[in-house]
């Protein structure tokens, strides 16, 4: 540490514009969870169907969504779909069906391995009083799929938290948007990424243990047995 | 003389008419076929004890019964009404309206799993009522009121308002019981319910069997209990790989001269 | 622009195929290089973490919650911009993305190995140490190869993960495929070809080391089943689901 002087008073000072910029991240990642929520269930129940060329399909987009990197996927639809097909997308609406797409290939996941973790007698059982496959559905085996659903779901929006970082690169007016132009005027790249880093973390964290917490009430020992 | 003769023929034969028909049941999973052909008729207030090995087939033939995995091939008549399979693969429209026609019939057949698969995220008294609420479409109520009757038969009246993971395995398997009768079913399936139990809850479950019985109702049980089975049976049928290979009353059955229930017999009987 | 241009034209791939594949063996080796290491970080931090000592423990715990909160993005950048101004150490492109790689991986891949020992039977290592074995020889050769088996799938994962993750390589200037694509893109005014190019071709490096590792989980089976193991294939919790 040959006389670097840590210059700590940066970060304070460009508070307001971090402060702002986590706001963003937090509103990309959340618009993108919702679109990851949607198209999830649409893959998923794709993969249910009885149809033999819709599971197909889903199941062929569920993989090919889940092996592109996520900044290939965001300059694809960014740059790519959208001046080649003439459709006007902000780098947020851009970032965030980006992530949608990602979080959604996961999320199918999700769904199914909830689903499938539902004993089969469940549904036998429900049916077997004169359900229709709906309400068995509605109100046998979702209430408890549910339980296994939601901390998985926390932890694909943690991803989800992480890869909305990338935004940045296409404009998006995120943490490291601001941590990389501060840092630029002042050469203080390094206390700005560690104050970013650090805010992820904490983000991470917290949203961890608001999953713990959720995950503890939902197992109040009734879905059990 | 003549006269009460034939009308006591008469009323044996209207009584005696198939409540509940299987014909021609074909059923395959994949490439492994579990039930060739079988035929059988089930008359209103009887008691029908399927025994058999392993992996003949019994419980999907009760599956086949109720449609809750319908027959690949043949029929299921119940009150006059034929049930076969349909599926298109290419028409929605037509497989919803089929399929909504199902819960009709699988209203009227009540179902209890070896399993219990009573629903844990409720509790007894709202498995019960689920039925009756969602089914049959009764108010909250009403529903109750029956469910709560419903449990007190089954003997769990201060059980109502508790959760399936404080009860017994005898005690959730009564629950089913009561799910099941609450819709006052015109036949019970029962899929060897006391396999799962710990031997002291076993003979619990089969009073409750027996005084069903008793009371006429219509029963078709898949059981490994054999004592049960020739004590309140009026007709055994013997299974084996897919076929029914013999039936016959509990006498008719004990004295069988067919080799493979014998061999099955003695194996379990001693 | 031109009006006799096609709407797809595939062409310019064509010519800058040599540069996407350099790209691509950069990406692969930076993914290589940085699983790798994670593995062996990895390792390190889970017995760190399963160690008799507090503050082993203590270490390994803030390791692995540090590297799995923090986004590659950033640390990438902490690494290649942060420390040249604050410990003068300047690490160059290619290097500090394989640190970042794994750094980053090593704190999945940690918990991914600690639930694959701790999936072990205790009987396993009762039964060692009734042979005479040391603890430290009980872990190298009775309980390591078992939960080598276990965890051989979800390192697959982190793999595959890590190829992807390399596509952010491309910000600090590392000439992977995502940066070699942004360039040509730039230089033909092709993105949309471009970015589908290396996309299937990032699926197909994907695809390729899935179906490895399958084909090697396979392998490992029938090796233990050989060796007269029992056939009951383990319950072990999936390592990926306490990953998450």
């Amino acid at each position: 540490m040959d006389g670097y002087i840590y210059n700590w008073n940066v970060v304070w000072q460009s508070m307001p514009e971090l402060r702002q910029g986590l706001i963003i991240t937090l509103q990309i990642s959340i618009v993108g969870m919702a679109l990851a929520i949607a198209f999830g269930l649409i893959f998923a129940t794709g993969r249910l169907s009885q149809y033999g060329y819709i599971r197909k399909i889903s199941v062929g987009v569920v993989d090919v969504s889940r092996s592109i990197p996520l900044f290939v996927l965001l300059f694809w639809i960014y740059y790519g779909l959208s001046l080649k097909f003439s459709i006007n997308l902000t780098a947020f609406q851009a970032g965030a069906i980006a992530l949608g797409i990602t979080g959604g290939a996961y999320m199918a996941e999700v769904f199914r391995g909830g689903i499938n973790a539902i004993d089969l007698g469940q549904r036998e059982a429900a049916l077997a009083i004169g359900l229709t496959q709906s309400k068995a559905f509605f109100l046998v085996i979702f209430p408890q799929a549910i339980r296994i659903i939601v901390p998985q779901a926390v932890n694909v929006y943690v991803g989800l938290l992480k890869g909305a970082t990338i935004v940045s690169v296409i404009g998006v007016a995120d943490m490291i948007y601001v941590a990389q132009y501060v840092s630029l005027n002042s050469f203080t790249p390094f206390e700005m990424y560690s104050a970013v880093g650090i805010a992820f973390i904490a983000l991470t964290v917290s949203v961890a243990g608001l999953a713990f917490l959720l995950e503890k009430r939902l197992n109040q020992g009734r879905a059990r047995g | 003389m003549a006269r009460s003769l034939i009308l006591k023929e008469l009323m044996k034969q209207t009584m005696a008419e198939a409540l509940l028909q299987i014909k021609n049941v074909t059923k395959q999973f994949g490439d492994h076929v579990v039930l060739k052909d079988v035929n059988l008729e089930i008359a209103k207030g009887e008691v029908v004890c399927i025994i058999g090995p392993s992996g003949s087939g019994k419980s999907t033939l009760l599956r086949c019964i109720n449609f809750i995995a319908p027959p690949d091939q043949g029929e299921i008549v119940f009150e006059g009404r034929s049930w076969k399979k349909f599926h298109s693969a290419f028409n929605i429209f037509a497989n919803r309206k089929y399929e909504a026609q199902l819960p009709q019939l699988r209203s009227e057949i009540g179902m209890v799993f070896q399993h219990f698969n009573v629903f844990p995220h409720m509790t007894a008294v709202e498995n019960v009522m689920l039925g009756l609420t969602k089914v049959r479409g009764k108010d909250r109520a009403t529903a109750r009121k029956s469910a709560e009757q419903a449990l007190n038969q089954v003997g769990l009246g201060d059980k109502i308002d508790q959760y399936p993971e404080k009860l017994s395995g005898g005690q959730k398997q009564r629950v089913a019981i009561a799910r099941a009768l609450a819709l006052n079913p015109k036949v019970m399936l029962f899929d060897e319910v006391t396999s799962a139990l710990d031997p002291e809850l076993v003979s619990g479950i089969l009073d409750e069997m027996r005084r069903l019985a008793r009371e006429g109702m219509t029963m078709v049980v898949v059981t490994h209990e054999m004592n049960f089975a020739f004590q309140v049976a009026n007709r055994i049928v013997f299974m084996d790989q897919g076929k029914i290979v013999t039936t016959g009353t509990p006498d008719e059955i004990r004295n069988t001269t067919d080799p493979r229930a014998r061999a099955f017999l003695s194996s379990i009987l001693g | 622009m031109d009006n006799a241009q096609p709407f797809f034209d595939f062409g310019p791939i064509w010519e800058s195929r040599w540069l996407l594949l350099e790209g691509f063996g950069i990406a692969m080796f930076s993914a290589v290089a940085g699983i790798f290491f994670a593995i062996v970080l990895g390792l390190i931090v889970a017995l760190m973490r399963l160690s008799r000592f507090k503050v082993l423990r203590g270490i390994a715990f803030v390791y692995t919650q540090l590297f799995r909160g923090v986004p590659l993005y950033v640390l990438i950048l902490w690494i290649y911009f942060g420390l040249v101004y604050a410990v003068g150490i300047d690490i160059p492109r290619i290097p500090s993305g394989i640190i970042a790689l794994a750094l980053l991986n090593s704190g999945y891949l940690s918990e991914t190995f600690r639930s694959g020992i701790l999936a072990i039977d205790k009987g396993q290592r009762e039964a060692g140490e009734a042979l005479g074995l040391k603890k430290w020889e009980v872990t190298r050769y009775i309980i390591l190869p078992q939960a080598g088996r276990i965890v051989v799938p979800p390192t697959g994962n982190q793999f595959v993960d890590a190829i992807k993750d390399s596509a952010i390589l491309s910000i600090i200037g590392v000439p992977e495929l995502m940066k070699i694509a942004q360039e040509q893109a730039n230089l033909f005014y092709r993105p949309f070809e471009f970015y589908t190019v290396a996309g299937l071709m990032y699926l197909v490096a994907v695809m390729l080391v899935s179906r490895g590792v399958f084909m090697l989980e396979g392998r490992l089976a029938r090796y233990s089943r050989s060796k007269g193991h029992d056939e009951s294939s383990e319950t072990a919790p999936s390592a990926s689901e306490v990953n998450n």
